[in-house]
């Protein structure tokens, strides 16, 4: 196009190239830079001493700042992966109930999934936090009903990241929901015509058809469904604090306690290098996997 | 499916559809649950709040709790921070959306995949990755504990210009081109003739962008370090739990929830059909 236009595409992008720059690259970088150097956060950034690797030895070293982050870290895997195996599946289930024509009521049914989408976290985290009540909490009550003993929820180490993830779960789903079934309405209706008039019957035509449709969807699905799971915060700083016995203490909490709270600038942010390490590993390796099934 | 459950399910459509009923009735229920025990909670007494077996339906309704709620935290207050919060990084975002989602659809200039690229990369950066430097960032231009640290930082983003630019590059080029030969400017052309062809892509993004606003938690509980005047009603609400802890604050807690929920959710159910079309759309075209 026109050289003229040379300055007008410099005004029209200016406020958010700048904005974006000086908020997220700037930052972003000082959080490379500042992961080798000793600095606490209380202190303006020229205060900063290189020190190398050694925060990184640090964090990942047999002291107690390298075992709460190993910690940190392992949970907040099993806080992911958990997350991402119960959102696809259930995602492309409830999807397939919302875009089936046999029964009415799918639109409704998206709306009432997708509306826990919009609740504040924190109000989740409030709310969930009494219904995991042991005694008077209607889950355990309801548990009670169907003859299960009352599960110690979110007070016992064995099972309070798992109750978090159910939380997640329960926000989140109605999200992925609608992901799928754009998915969904992706897939061209003659290839169940041509299946259906080949003898396929629904459980053939969902694994011959359906599934290896939805890769795309499911691809993008599972990289938002990881990206949002790291971000956990509200229901761990709200109601867990970390505990029982390290046992919720995720990276976004432990990272903003380390960085924030105990100004120790340095080592917070050798973990948040960390963390973008993983996650972009963990995407890559993704990406590597569909692309390889696609070339089957 | 074996062939004679096939010919069952063939046999009765209508076994199939009670099913198919169950099923989503159930999935219904259990995603409705949690709010609506919220809301009924809120209305009951505190001795109801604590009944084992729970009472499920509050008998004398009440809104006691409520009052509760205004004595412990600020709750207009709180509100309007959160209005204020959410409204103006809406408004920002709109604007350096549209502006910069133009430019990467109909201008050319050197750069401009690179640049964009790299803006988007942005999108799948976790908050707590920049959190420890922008924190100090913030405070040292002298921005912390007011509410313009809240919002500064966040009058742009990358998904707001992509999702601009995607409905942007659907606009023809013979519109745009018609009124530059009348001479308008290209801030005047994007108001007039772009911004009404892709009127629900904004009303999308003016609802993803106030809803997002309104319950983040936690660079506002990061940048305001304690000062109650700027919290937005999530923050407040935090305070709820630890009041008067395990004895009676459920009522309390369940009301003070009900009422940071409302605006999102009321917003949703009258607008939910743009935020479905821009999802998809992000999904499909992205």
């Amino acid at each position: 196009m026109a050289k003229a236009f040379r300055a007008s595409a410099g005004i029209m992008l200016a406020p958010a190239v700048t904005l974006i720059g000086v908020f997220v690259l700037v930052p972003m970088l000082l959080t490379v830079w500042l992961s080798f150097q000793d600095w606490s956060t209380q202190t303006p950034f020229s205060e900063a001493s290189f020190v190398g690797l050694g925060n990184f030895h640090e964090i990942f070293g047999p002291t107690s700042v390298g075992r709460d982050f190993k910690t940190a870290l392992l949970n907040t895997a099993i806080y992911t992966a958990l997350s991402v195996v119960l959102i696809l599946p259930l995602s492309v289930v409830f999807g397939l109930l919302v875009y089936q024509r046999q029964v009415a009521g799918g639109t409704a049914l998206r709306t009432v999934l997708f509306s826990t989408y919009m609740v504040p976290m924190i109000a989740v985290a409030l709310v969930w936090s009494k219904l995991y009540a042991p005694s008077e909490g209607p889950l355990n009550q309801l548990l009670g009903l169907i003859g299960i003993s009352p599960q110690p929820w979110l007070s016992s180490p064995r099972s309070a990241l798992v109750s978090i993830v159910l939380l997640n779960v329960w926000q989140q789903v109605g999200y992925f929901t609608v992901l799928a079934i754009a998915g969904l309405t992706q897939i061209p209706s003659s290839l169940y015509e041509a299946a259906t008039l080949d003898g396929a019957n629904g459980r053939e035509q969902f694994r011959f058809i359906t599934l290896p449709l939805l890769r795309r969807t499911l691809l993008f699905s599972a990289v938002i469904a990881i990206i949002n799971a790291v971000q956990v915060f509200e229901p761990v700083a709200l109601i867990t604090q970390g505990g029982p016995v390290g046992s919720t203490n995720v990276l976004t909490y432990h990272i903003r306690r380390v960085g924030i709270e105990r100004a120790q600038g340095g080592l917070g942010s050798a973990m948040a290098v960390m963390l973008m390490i993983s996650l972009i590993v963990c995407v890559s390796a993704l990406f590597a996997f569909v692309n390889r099934k696609d070339s089957e | 499916m074996s062939a004679a459950t096939r010919s069952v399910a063939r046999k009765r459509p209508s076994g199939r559809k009670a099913l198919l009923a169950t099923a989503m009735l159930l999935v219904a229920v259990a995603s409705a649950f949690p709010l609506a025990w919220m809301v009924l909670s809120s209305l009951k007494t505190p001795a109801e709040t604590m009944q084992v077996p729970p009472v499920w339906i509050p008998h004398t309704p009440t809104l006691d709790a409520y009052e509760k709620v205004a004595g412990v935290i600020n709750v207009g207050r709180s509100m309007w921070n959160s209005l204020v919060i959410a409204s103006i990084t809406t408004a920002g975002i709109l604007i350096t959306s549209m502006m910069a989602g133009y430019a990467f659809a109909k201008y050319s200039f050197p750069g401009r995949s690179l640049l964009f690229s790299l803006l988007i990369a942005t999108m799948f950066l976790p908050p707590i990755v920049t959190l420890i430097p922008l924190y100090r960032m913030v405070g040292s231009i002298g921005l912390n504990a007011s509410l313009a640290g809240i919002i500064v930082p966040n009058l742009a983003n990358a998904f707001g210009i992509f999702l601009m630019r995607q409905f942007i590059a659907g606009v023809p080029d013979d519109l745009i081109d018609a009124a530059r030969m009348d001479g308008a400017s290209e801030l005047l052309i994007l108001y007039k003739i772009v911004a009404p062809s892709v009127a629900p892509a904004i009303a999308a993004l003016a609802l993803f962008a106030f809803v997002y606003h309104w319950n983040s938690y936690l660079w506002p509980l990061t940048v305001l370090q304690g000062n109650a005047d700027a919290y937005p009603i999530v923050i407040s609400l935090s305070r709820l739990l630890s009041y008067n802890r395990g004895a009676v604050n459920t009522g309390l807690v369940m009301a003070g929830a009900t009422l940071a929920v409302l605006p999102p959710l009321v917003l949703f159910v009258f607008l939910q059909r743009f935020f479905v079309d821009s999802i998809v759309g992000s999904a499909i075209k992205g």
